[in-house]
């Protein structure tokens, strides 16, 4: 029982990690209709980003937040406008699996070279502390980085729903053709859009370095982890997102605690399919009108 | 059959036709190249296919370093047998197949006098069945997995003092050597699926159920997985005595990290791999989190083994940093040379015949201690057990390599 509960708590605190990276895959889904494979290695590079301001400057990974989301907003845009855009309306969204994950290896390529392959992680002086509550270990790092996940989705909901851009971005979800009509520069729109889900990877990548050791590689991982969530949760929900990855990370969490490591993958997995079965469109996602 | 297979297959035809004639004419050429070959005369040349870029390259450069430093030292001295020694690097991009072709132009076109092996089982099975082939002797220092000694070559000798497989039986010797009411009641073992990390743990566990410490956990955990906590938390709800770790370096340094995080610490640690790098554990856990975990090491900076001290100080001339930061494979590397130089003295001569009939008898003495081998290639010793204390890995057991008396209990995290 007690290894029952740690798990949970262990998989509810790794769940707002796991929805921070999500959201932006899934954001980048609901208003271009683009998978985008190069979200995890997005991830990867502001970790890295984050590694080497704390190794550097000693800037601690969670301060390093308003800056590698910047960054990464500013490739995010670079890449919508170069790659992305060219691509004919018809064919986008089968060539943007192809374009996006060239833009993977092409990050990878430069992580590998500016870092070399070899794994890193971001110690910080309280990387290994953890609170006791009731006999159970609740780790400060993940604590921290769950509430900053938190943070950061409650900021993209109410720029989503409180803003003239997020009435914009939403217009353009569920109607291009008519948020167009209405005066809404959905170019402006898709590029600013896949900006944003790049900087949301990027605040979760600082917190991925806390947590796990990762080297240029970890991103196919990491996408496959991503494409799951999203899916499950209803492609271009933010919502479902949030659900996937809590119900992701829980189950597989418990699974490793009381069952075993090995059984821990599959298990969403399973899930997964579970639910495309009976609900192909995943928990949130809409069969005919986007929604985010 | 395909198009596409058939056409594959009359072009290796017409390329198995071109190397054979291309390897007739060398053969005329050069009528010393066939067996255990090269010149005579002239400076000793030995080829080695090292990983200098992809999954090895870290460790294959640490190997070059040992092979080069080695040639280096053996140089100064006059050389083997009043004849310099090159060593002829060439790059196998961690691939199995590129250390075949490297292995085989290395013999064939380049004729070297001798070959020194790869890093790695994986490159090491392939590198030796090329040596085999032309009656080569295969000295290696990085290829200790099952499969290489499964081979049952002849020619090859892996130099560290003991195989993937039983290098955790010091730890177990060292605990069922303590009086019973020390040892540990009950072990958990949490296991890397690889290789090189879980089959260490299962051969301790055998003999830990054999001598009555029962097992309350034992998982098996995929290479992929990246959050170790879980797993860690299912170990301490356990509450056992003795960790047994089957790990590589970054699971290593997970599980220790997560056991930090879930206040447990057990009496006795041990674990496989990761725990005995002398660098990145104390850097990735924290260093006075390393107190009391025990390893296994077939070398350390402060050995006194053979030309141990003198290889510390010609490294750090040559290379920089200080004796902690040496790996041990530039060490094993090094040793390779000494044994050929030993070979040399003891008949007098130093072709692949002479040396695979000397090393399958006798012991021989390197830095890494005294070493022999059986008919396979397999090194018939027992690894140092070692443990951190007061900040530095220490050989505790057995009494014959220790520096210090084993902490019989692991201090708490923090020290």
């Amino acid at each position: 029982m007690h290894a029952l509960i740690q798990g949970v708590i262990l998989g509810v605190l790794t769940a707002g990690v796991y929805a921070l990276m999500a959201s932006g895959q899934t954001l980048i889904f609901g208003i271009m209709k683009v998978i985008n494979l190069a979200q995890g290695a997005m991830v990867i590079l502001a970790a890295y980003l984050s590694y080497q301001l704390h190794a550097s400057f000693g800037l601690d990974p969670f301060l390093a937040i308003p800056i590698t989301p910047v960054a990464l907003f500013v490739i995010g845009v670079a890449v919508e406008v170069l790659f992305l855009r060219p691509l004919r309306q018809g064919d986008k969204a089968e060539l943007s699996l192809l374009v996006t994950f060239a833009v993977a290896l092409l990050l990878e390529g430069v992580i590998s070279l500016g870092w070399k392959t070899t794994y890193r992680s971001i110690n910080t002086s309280y990387a290994n502390s953890s609170w006791t509550v009731f006999g159970y270990q609740i780790t400060l790092v993940r604590l921290w980085a769950f509430l900053l996940s938190i943070g950061v989705l409650v900021a993209l909901y109410l720029l989503l729903n409180r803003t003239r851009f997020g009435r914009a971005v939403r217009a353009t979800v569920q109607n291009p053709e008519s948020a167009q009509l209405l005066g809404v520069e959905s170019r402006l729109v898709s590029a600013l859009g896949f900006g944003l889900g790049s900087a949301t990877a990027a605040a979760a990548g600082s917190v991925y370095g806390l947590l796990y050791a990762f080297h240029p590689g970890s991103h196919y991982d990491l996408i496959s982890l991503l494409l799951s969530i999203v899916v499950l949760g209803g492609l271009g929900s933010i919502g479902g997102a949030v659900l996937g990855a809590l119900i992701v990370s829980v189950s597989s969490s418990v699974v490793a605690a009381t069952i075993s490591p090995a059984w821990s993958a599959m298990t969403f997995f399973v899930i997964l399919l579970g639910v495309l079965l009976v609900r192909p469109q995943g928990l949130f996602g809409s069969p005919v009108r986007g929604a985010i | 059959m395909t198009r596409t297979t058939r056409g594959r297959r009359r072009a290796s035809l017409v390329a198995t036709a071109a190397c054979a004639l291309v390897l007739g004419v060398a053969g005329c050429a050069s009528s010393s190249s066939s067996k255990g070959g090269g010149n005579k005369s002239g400076p000793l040349v030995i080829g080695a296919s090292v990983s200098l870029s992809g999954d090895f390259a870290d460790s294959g450069k640490a190997v070059q370093r040992g092979y080069q430093l080695w040639a280096d030292e053996v140089n100064a001295k006059g050389g083997i047998l009043g004849r310099k020694v090159q060593v002829k690097i060439v790059d196998d991009t961690s691939s199995p197949n590129q250390v075949t072709t490297n292995y085989q132009n290395l013999i064939n076109r380049d004729h070297v006098n001798l070959v020194f092996g790869p890093f790695s089982s994986l490159l090491t099975v392939p590198a030796s069945q090329v040596a085999k082939r032309y009656g080569y002797a295969f000295i290696e220092a990085a290829g200790g997995g099952p499969s290489v000694f499964a081979q049952n070559l002849q020619n090859l000798f892996f130099v560290q003092r003991a195989t993937v497989l039983t290098s955790g039986d010091v730890f177990a010797d060292w605990i069922l050597s303590l009086p019973a009411d020390q040892r540990p009641k009950t072990a958990a073992y949490p296991e890397l699926d690889d290789p090189f990390s879980a089959p260490i743990a299962e051969a301790i566990r055998k003999r830990f159920e054999a001598a009555g410490i029962k097992t309350v956990y034992k998982e098996v955990y995929p290479a992929e997985t990246q959050d170790l906590s879980p797993v860690m938390s299912g170990l301490a709800a356990k509450h056992p005595d003795v960790v047994v770790s089957g790990t590589q370096a970054e699971d290593a340094y997970a599980q220790v990290k997560s056991l930090i995080q879930l206040k447990f610490s057990p009496k006795f640690m041990f674990m496989s791999n990761g725990a005995s790098d002398p660098l990145n554990f104390p850097d990735k856990v924290g260093a006075a989190n390393t107190a009391g975990i025990m390893s296994v090491a077939d070398w350390y900076p402060t050995s006194d083994a053979t030309g141990s001290q003198a290889f510390v100080s010609a490294y750090v001339k040559k290379y920089g940093g200080t004796a902690q930061q040496i790996d041990p494979t530039s060490a094993e590397a090094f040793a390779c040379g000494q044994i050929l130089e030993d070979v040399a003295k003891q008949t007098g001569k130093v072709d692949n015949a002479t040396i695979i009939k000397t090393l399958h008898s006798g012991t021989w003495q390197t830095l890494l201690g005294s070493l022999s081998w059986d008919q396979s290639g397999a090194p018939k010793g027992t690894m140092s057990l070692v443990q951190w204390q007061s900040g530095k890995l220490t050989p505790v057991f057995p009494a014959a390599d220790a520096k210090a008396t084993p902490l019989s209990t692991k201090p708490n995290w923090g020290g």
